[in-house]
């Protein structure tokens, strides 16, 4: 009798004890999570997550910032812009990084966000070293994307299919690409979609007939990057085109933190936004600001 | 006094076996509350029929019937591949091969489970895709094909180990009665070993069809992720993209609470169905052969009248099978050739004397095995020679610099590590704890025994990837873990609790019930004789499927994807709030993310590779070990 008894309250008590346990977990974290004082030079450390276009530049500028300053300990991942703006948001990364502007429903659900333009990119249309075209409208780009041009002949290239490479439909690139070279329409639907700029880049760079859009950075010799061409003149994409804004594909690159930006996360950004910063971001490819 | 303890002990054992069904509870309800939204706005036909998968369009459209279609493709594809290759070996161990080749291939296969999914991938997205783009001259080699050979190759292990143990447990008497009529080894092999182990073999193919639709790291690098129906629907060349691709590669970026993101949460329910129905059929028919063999074997009639029908309809409905995937995936002409010499094949099957038809047999068999320890060694020797030369001891104690391209692993390594300690620790104890109270208080099935055991089941087939979107709902999100150790720890330690629970079960049950009623009629309490008496000589098969299971989370991405992983972090973690490297991650980002880190994804991924295998090489050394010394 008695022990049957006790075997219905000994599972509930002990269910209870668990969740205890879990919550005080949370407890805990909120309060760890809080950055400690500035002036100690006591460890202290920054997550930074989001955008993988971002990460080359926050990643670089981690590592010259660490060897500098042996306190500060700067964790940095990827994950996409939607997933930086989440989690900065909601407090559980110090820095968000996007490729993107804040969306309305973004703004609305973290009001108290603060935005900070690291860099400027330009989207370059890369393909397959293969192919002897060498510029492109913005009109044909849009015209391959949505499928009315399939074959590389009728862009004076040789008769090939050309294999069209996107971003997955989340990626802020894509949306940037959306926006500016699509004017909306929809893609045609064998794009093959990639998660990331250096998937993209590998496989046009392995595929003869490849088509693809990159940031600025990922352009290196295993692709061609294409001149745009605007109203015939021929528009390379670069560092200088993009600064002096002839180039007509090109964006704003965001950090953003809950509330202004203070201790490590002030710094890091500040150093970011400081020449020997900008200078990293020039060396992975983007432009300054 | 001694009731109290024992009825503790009870309890708490009832509550770890009760932790498997809270968690799958726990997911499922995660994964509906978050996928419910979009049915506010989204119909339920309009979601699963809806022939468009496009949610950041101009007009968006959340269809994901082509996405589904592509999923049951890859499967399909990949089981044409693996199961006549798979069962071929399987044959071929059990009942050809000479102990010498046995005592190697079995082991060797086995391994090939352990290769993490990200290094198929990583092998696939390099070799495979390329090389289907040469051979077939098509302008990209992702596609169907592609991921089909892919998951074919990973579903291999799972299929021949288990059908290579229905094999076995076919009683010696059938084959000795066999061959004393007459019979050659063939005939014996295939009208009465296979026949009577088909049960078996069934369930092996559904097990592995389950690996095969949860796979999700290798389908986003070799897929190409276009959500079409192929056109026409026998082009395997043409690019697709499954249930779990979608959730690899869109749930990074998207804003979460959006209608993008419930719609998300949507697609992992349906994959989520989709695996629980093939997963629930394979215990099923488990269930079924096992009531069957401890019930029926010993006087078990081949011509009873139940197989008088079953035989002729099961041969039927494969023949029609056949017919159907023949002219589906070959153009009219070759299709109309390959069923003429398919028929001409059956007619002179019985007509060509039983020597020769097994000379042709036992030849194909040998192909089976030798082809499936090709591909594993072209695996193999393609990542070590490409890593070897990347490895030294700065790459294996430094951080990595410079985006990984260069510099080293070690904090991947040593994050690896804690993910799976946190992991085990977290798991060991609730899986022993289930596996005891499911092995040693209950008898027979009683309703909550039941459940327990279908969520435990429920639990083994969810794809990795689904503990990742709940282990980011509900840890990183709900409870405000953030992207940390501790959410890592919790969603891998949820994903290989099935398996340490399983194993433990099973090794309890080999000790004979003669040995527990000894020490009981000594007068010990039951927990002494569980503990004294049952456990240790059962600790060997824990400790293997403990091994396993460390394996299996240190290889794993999917669940870590959004829950732990960092892609750079250069000190050690110091709290379980922090984040880390990880192995698996570290490649996938190194493979997809960073331009002109050829060198390091090579070596990370032979570390990678290394570790698993060692791991599971001790387990499987373990098993061998134990197997041959206790003998009851």
């Amino acid at each position: 009798m008695q022990s049957r008894k006790l075997r219905f309250l000994i599972a509930p008590v002990l269910a209870l004890l668990v969740l205890a346990t879990l919550f005080t977990g949370c407890v805990n974290n909120s309060g760890e999570t809080t950055p400690a004082p500035t002036t100690a030079p006591a460890a202290q450390s920054i997550s930074v997550t989001g955008s993988t276009t971002v990460l080359p530049i926050a990643e670089k500028a981690a590592e010259s910032y660490m060897d500098a300053n042996s306190y500060a300990d700067i964790q940095v991942s990827g994950g996409g812009s939607g997933a930086g703006v989440q989690s900065v948001g909601e407090g559980t990364a110090d820095i968000g990084m996007a490729s993107r502007d804040l969306k309305d429903s973004e703004k609305e659900k973290y009001p108290d966000l603060v935005q900070y333009v690291v860099a400027r990119d330009g989207i370059s249309v890369i393909v397959n070293p293969a192919i002897p075209v060498t510029s492109i409208t913005l009109e044909q780009i849009k015209a391959i994307y949505t499928g009315e041009i399939t074959n590389w002949k009728e862009l004076g290239g040789p008769d090939m299919e050309i294999v069209v490479i996107g971003r997955d439909s989340s990626s802020g690139t894509r949306e940037f690409f959306s926006e500016r070279v699509m004017e909306n329409t929809d893609y045609v639907r064998t794009q093959l979609e990639k998660n990331s700029n250096g998937a993209v880049q590998q496989t046009v760079a392995q595929t003869p007939g490849a088509i693809g859009y990159v940031g600025l950075g990922y352009i290196d010799s295993s692709v061609k990057a294409l001149k745009i061409d605007v109203d015939g003149t021929l528009i390379e994409p670069s560092i200088a085109t993009v600064t002096s804004g002839d180039y007509p594909i090109s964006r704003m690159l965001n950090m953003f933190t809950k509330g202004e930006a203070s201790g490590l996360s002030k710094d890091y950004i500040d150093y970011i936004l400081s020449p020997e910063g900008q200078k990293i971001v020039e060396e992975e490819g983007f432009v300054s600001v | 006094m001694h009731n109290w303890n024992e009825s503790l002990i009870r309890g708490l054992w009832f509550f770890t076996a009760s932790f498997a069904v809270l968690s799958v509870f726990f997911i499922i309800f995660f994964l509906l509350k978050d996928a419910v939204p979009l049915f506010q706005t989204v119909s339920v036909q309009d979601f699963i029929f809806g022939n468009t998968w496009n949610p950041t369009g101009a007009t968006p459209s959340y269809g994901v019937f082509p996405l589904i279609v592509d999923t049951l493709l890859v499967t399909l594809g990949a089981m044409v591949i693996a199961v006549p290759l798979g069962l071929g070996s399987a044959v071929y161990l059990s009942e050809l091969a000479p102990s010498k080749v046995k005592a190697v291939a079995k082991p060797a296969i086995e391994l090939l489970a352990g290769i993490p999914s990200v290094v198929y991938g990583f092998f696939g997205l390099i070799v495979l895709t390329d090389w289907l783009r040469v051979a077939f001259d098509v302008p990209s080699g992702e596609s169907w094909l592609a991921g089909s050979i892919l998951l074919g190759v990973m579903a291999l292990p799972t299929i021949i180990s288990v059908s290579e143990d229905a094999l076995n447990m076919v009683p010696q008497m059938f084959r000795e009665g066999s061959l004393a009529l007459g019979s050659t080894h063939w005939q014996t092999i295939s009208r009465v070993l296979i026949p009577s182990a088909l049960s078996g073999i069934t369930a092996a193919v559904i097990l592995g069809m389950g690996r095969v639709i949860g796979e999700t790291m290798a389908v986003i690098m070799v897929c190409g992720n276009a959500a079409i129906i192929p056109e026409p629907i026998t082009n395997v060349l043409s690019p697709v993209r499954t249930l779990t691709g979608t959730l690899g590669i869109e749930m990074g970026e998207v804003a979460v609470g959006s209608l993008h993101y419930s719609a998300l949460f949507a697609v992992a329910v349906v994959l989520l169905v989709i695996t629980l129905i093939v997963n629930l059929s394979a215990v099923w028919i488990l269930k079924h052969i096992r009531s069957k063999q401890s019930a029926e074997v010993p006087k078990r009639h081949f011509i009873s009248p139940n197989n008088e029908w079953f035989w002729p309809a099961v041969r039927a409905v494969l023949a029609v099978l056949i017919v159907l995937a023949v002219f589906f995936l070959f153009p009219p002409l070759p299709a109309a050739v390959l069923m003429v010499f398919l028929a001409a094949l059956i007619y002179a099957k019985d007509r060509i004397s039983p020597n020769i038809s097994q000379k042709i047999a036992f030849v194909l068999l040998r192909g089976a095995i030798a082809v499936v320890l090709c591909v594993l060694g072209i695996i193999l020797l393609y990542i070590i020679v490409n890593g070897l030369p990347a490895l030294s001891w700065e790459f294996l104690t430094q951080p990595p610099r410079d985006l990984g391209r260069a510099g080293g692993i070690f904090p991947a390594i040593v994050g690896t590590l804690y993910l799976v300690a946190g992991a085990i620790s977290f798991a060991l104890p609730i899986g022993i704890g289930a596996a005891i109270y499911l092995s040693e208080y209950t008898r027979g099935s009683s309703r909550i025994t039941g459940i327990i055991r279908t969520g435990i089941d429920l639990l083994n087939g969810m794809p990795s990837i689904v503990f990742g979107l709940f282990g980011f709902a509900f840890l990183v999100i709900f409870l405000n873990f953030g992207v940390s150790l501790l959410a890592g720890m919790i969603t891998l330690g949820l994903m290989v609790l099935p398996t340490i629970i399983r194993t433990t079960e099973e090794s309890l049950k080999s000790v004979p019930t003669s040995v527990r009623e000894g020490s009981l009629a000594l007068g010990s309490t039951k927990w002494q004789t569980i503990r004294r008496v049952v456990l240790p000589p059962a600790l060997p098969g824990i400790l293997t499927g403990t091994i396993l299971s460390i394996g299996r989370a240190a290889g794993e991405t999917a669940p870590i994807l959004f829950t732990a992983a960092v892609f750079s972090k250069r000190f050690l973690p110091t709290s379980v709030y922090e984040p880390v490297m990880a192995l698996p991650y570290h490649l996938f980002i190194l493979a997809t993310n960073v331009p002109g880190a050829t060198k390091n994804q090579y070596g990370t991924a032979l570390v990678l590779l290394i570790l698993v295998v060692a791991i599971y090489a001790v387990a499987i050394w373990i098993r061998n070990r134990y197997q041959k010394n206790v003998r009851w």
